[in-house]
């Protein structure tokens, strides 16, 4: 097979539920593509995590809102890109920016997260965030980068499939 | 051997509690991706452990047959390790070692493990 780019590029309500079906769209579109189980549930599993991330931390009017997801890629490589609009003087934006340069301070994924457990655990209940981009890189073992264009966050993941298709 | 407590059924989530021959046993069937998940956990979890505690029993949660959660449910299961830990009961969190999300969020969990024998990650 020559072309093994795929794409799924689609506007998101803000709703909570809206996510788990999304989740799983992705999830069983690159099921019935790719033969890496693991690696099709990790892109699931961030795909999640950035929706979530996006209705929790970005800026909504009264009438809700919608943003967009994308994934794509090829046999060898994906990418989950979630933009949504926020406000540029929130800490919602400011905190993602924040945890994705405290990740880049960690040569291993695995030890950020376990410092992301050990920081949840010690957090008042209630106060803790940050754990989905920490599962993101570890667990799903992406790259991750964020970008900002005026009331606009752009976060994507980068991901490499072992086997490739 | 009967129990008192009742299963849980949350959205997408079901956990059945089961009576075993030492101990209580709950097991995680579906998806766990409620926003807030531990207005609903964290009660649940505290009638389980206060059970557990009078009746000296100790506790498995199996999440093998659990499909998906979020980081947020992390977040609810690590409350549930401080809070049985404070208790004194025994917690052991099974899952599948085969399936690689599993190994990898309940692998990470070992980082709660003091050695003080009342936690027990199984990947079996």
């Amino acid at each position: 097979m020559q072309d093994f780019r795929f794409s799924i590029d689609v506007p998101v309500r803000n709703q909570w539920a809206d996510i788990e079906r999304l989740r799983a769209s992705v999830q069983n579109c690159l099921m019935a593509v790719f033969t890496d189980v693991g690696g099709v549930n990790a892109l699931a599993m961030v795909t999640g995590e950035l929706l979530e991330n996006a209705v929790k931390y970005g800026h909504w009017g009264s009438d809700g809102g919608v943003f967009r997801l994308r994934v794509s890629g090829d046999r060898r490589q994906a990418a989950v890109t979630v933009e949504n609009p926020v406000d540029d003087g929130a800490e919602g934006p400011a905190r993602v920016e924040a945890t994705l340069r405290w990740l880049g301070r960690f040569q291993d994924a695995g030890a950020a997260y376990q410092a992301r457990l050990l920081e949840v655990a010690a957090a008042p209940r209630g106060t803790s965030g940050g754990l989905g981009l920490a599962r993101v890189a570890y667990e799903g073992g992406c790259r991750l980068r964020a970008e900002r264009a005026p009331n606009t966050l752009r976060v994507t993941a980068e991901w490499t499939f072992e086997a490739g298709a | 051997m009967s129990t008192r407590i009742q299963g849980l059924q949350a959205s997408d989530l079901s956990i059945e509690v089961q009576a075993t021959d030492d101990g209580l046993c709950l097991v995680w069937l579906g998806k766990s991706n409620d926003r807030y998940p531990g207005q609903v956990l964290g009660p649940f979890f505290d009638g389980v452990l206060q059970h557990a505690a009078a009746q000296s029993l100790p506790l498995e949660m199996r999440f093998h047959h659990l499909e998906h959660f979020n980081s947020s449910t992390i977040t609810s299961v690590i409350e549930l390790i401080q809070d049985a830990r404070t208790r004194g009961v025994r917690l052991t969190i099974a899952y599948d070692g085969a399936v690689k999300w599993q190994r990898l969020s309940f692998d990470a969990l070992r980082v709660f493990d003091r050695g003080d024998g009342l936690l027990e990650l199984r990947g079996g």
